[in-house]
């Protein structure tokens, strides 16, 4: 079969996929992100002006998964609208229904990849160098590449990876691979806190005052003991110690 | 002082934007926005202590479920430029320290009270989802691209307004500052230690996920690290 979707419209569907949380609403969340990336799409296999509006009003309809991993929905969906336009298999329901597995699983998948692994990971990354080096900008630098650079790389070729494969992507191979990734990040966040926490302690080789070293602490075993929790959120916690602590210095003042 | 004003407003739209709408590639993260400001304010030190923290809580606030989180992004401009506008005051240590504080709990504030203002947004975006599909019914292609950029516009024209109230409600603390920067510097003193710890305590507990050998792995970094640093051989 031809494939009459090109590398360059491959790419703008990746280009636009960078904005397909623009209009997240509760509603259809990134539906219309999603139908405003798959347009270049629909233009090349739709030439027809009403039926190209027709399936563009239809993409409009819900979607929501974890964003990175969205391009590789977006080339499965750009194939399976390719076999609809060509006259082969494939209708309305059978899009709703590659829209709704892959939405789910890319997000089960991605939610954890990107969210809860190599976010917190390129965040502490970041921080550790923003501490312990003289050049200011590397930590900000490091947390942006760590982070940036898989995520740009998967919304770029996920788009070619997606309509290669198709809905058969998430094949147990891809799934183990990304297990491994989040098993082995998990690992070294947990060592570079370690190190972290040691430079907090004792910045250079300087042991800080028993008091900071007692506040550390506690801060420590408090945040370990509420994030058993899962409200209030640690900002909450956060910020109400501090107004509390500040107020309390403040209200003092006279005595 | 005009120009790093003007930034720091530009800094807190393009946050609002890397946030959620555009790209999301953490350009918008406390430490990154902090570095970037740091150097607009050329007042480095201010601008890492800042977002060193906001970052390390930011971090720690995950989306979970249906919960719309904390938005760190404008947070993290608002705190970190409220900071370096109260650090101009006077170019002293503890005034340093004093505006870090008000700038950490200011960034908090904007994290948490940004909350609502992102459910408006989005309440917004259905009306738009919706005219934008009765728009493609009608046969206006061009609908999906203006939705596309209303919203972009709407969002970031939001991170500027917040960012900008912020740096407008910062002017009343410049007295309190003044007159109280040593104590402030005090509580900071305590408290940034404190924030770190909790901070690392939350990421720790995220990592760990109740597997012994990852607990295992931070102990045994920690004792490391410590050995190395103080004593200087491992």
């Amino acid at each position: 079969m031809s494939e009459p979707l090109g590398p360059g419209t491959l790419f703008a569907i990746g280009l636009r996929a960078n904005l397909l949380q623009a209009t997240w609403n509760f509603e259809r969340q990134q539906g219309l992100g999603w139908a405003f990336a798959l347009a270049p799409a629909l233009r090349e296999l739709y030439p027809d002006h009403g039926e190209r509006m027709r399936r563009l009003a239809e993409h409009t309809a819900f979607f929501n998964t974890q964003p990175t991993l969205a391009s590789i929905a977006l080339g499965a969906a750009a194939r399976l609208e390719e076999q609809r336009a060509t006259g082969g298999e494939g209708d309305e329901q059978g899009m709703a229904r590659l829209k709704a597995v892959l939405g789910s699983t890319l997000a089960a998948v991605g939610d954890r990849l990107f969210w809860f692994t190599l976010r917190p990971f390129a965040a502490v990354a970041g921080v550790l160098l923003a501490m312990t080096w003289r050049e200011p900008a590397l930590g900000a630098a490091a947390l942006w590449a760590i982070y940036a650079i898989p995520h740009l790389a998967l919304r770029f070729s996920g788009v070619g990876w997606g309509y290669r494969e198709g809905p058969g992507i998430l094949s147990g191979r891809l799934r183990t691979r990304m297990e491994r990734v989040m098993r082995a990040l998990a690992a070294i966040g947990c060592a570079l806190l370690g190190v972290t926490l040691a430079w907090a302690l004792a910045p250079a080789g300087e042991p800080r005052p028993i008091a900071v070293q007692c506040s550390l602490a506690g801060g420590l075993g408090l945040g370990l003991l509420t994030a058993q929790r899962a409200r209030p959120s640690p900002t909450r916690w956060a910020l109400a110690l501090g107004v509390l602590a500040l107020g309390w210095v403040l209200l003092r003042r006279g005595s | 002082m005009n120009g790093a004003l003007f930034g720091t407003l530009l800094a807190g739209g393009l946050a609002a934007l890397d946030a959620t709408p555009v790209a999301q590639t953490l350009v918008s993260q406390p430490l990154v926005t902090a570095t970037v400001l740091g150097l607009l304010w050329g007042d480095w030190p201010t601008a890492l202590a800042v977002g060193i923290v906001l970052q390390i809580l930011a971090a720690s606030t995950l989306p979970i479920g249906a919960r719309t989180p904390e938005d760190y992004s404008v947070g993290g401009v608002a705190g970190a430029g409220v900071a370096l506008l109260l650090a101009s005051v006077a170019p002293f240590e503890h005034v340093r320290q004093a505006a870090s504080l008000i700038g950490v709990l200011v960034g908090m504030t904007a994290a948490s009270l940004y909350v609502p203002v992102l459910r408006w947004q989005r309440r917004l975006n259905e009306g738009l989802a919706r005219w934008c599909e009765a728009s493609l019914r009608r046969g206006f292609e061009r609908s999906l691209t203006q939705a596309q950029w209303a919203a972009v516009a709407l969002a970031f024209a939001l991170g500027v307004a917040v960012c900008g109230a912020w740096l407008a409600l910062a002017q009343a603390a410049v007295p309190l500052v003044e007159r109280e920067s040593l104590r402030i510097a005090g509580v900071w003193n305590l408290l940034q230690p404190f924030w770190l710890g909790f901070g690392i305590a939350q990421l720790l507990n995220a990592f760990v996920q109740r597997r012994l050998e990852r607990a295992g792995v931070f102990a045994a970094t920690l004792v490391a690290a410590w050995l190395v640093l103080v004593a200087g051989t491992p």
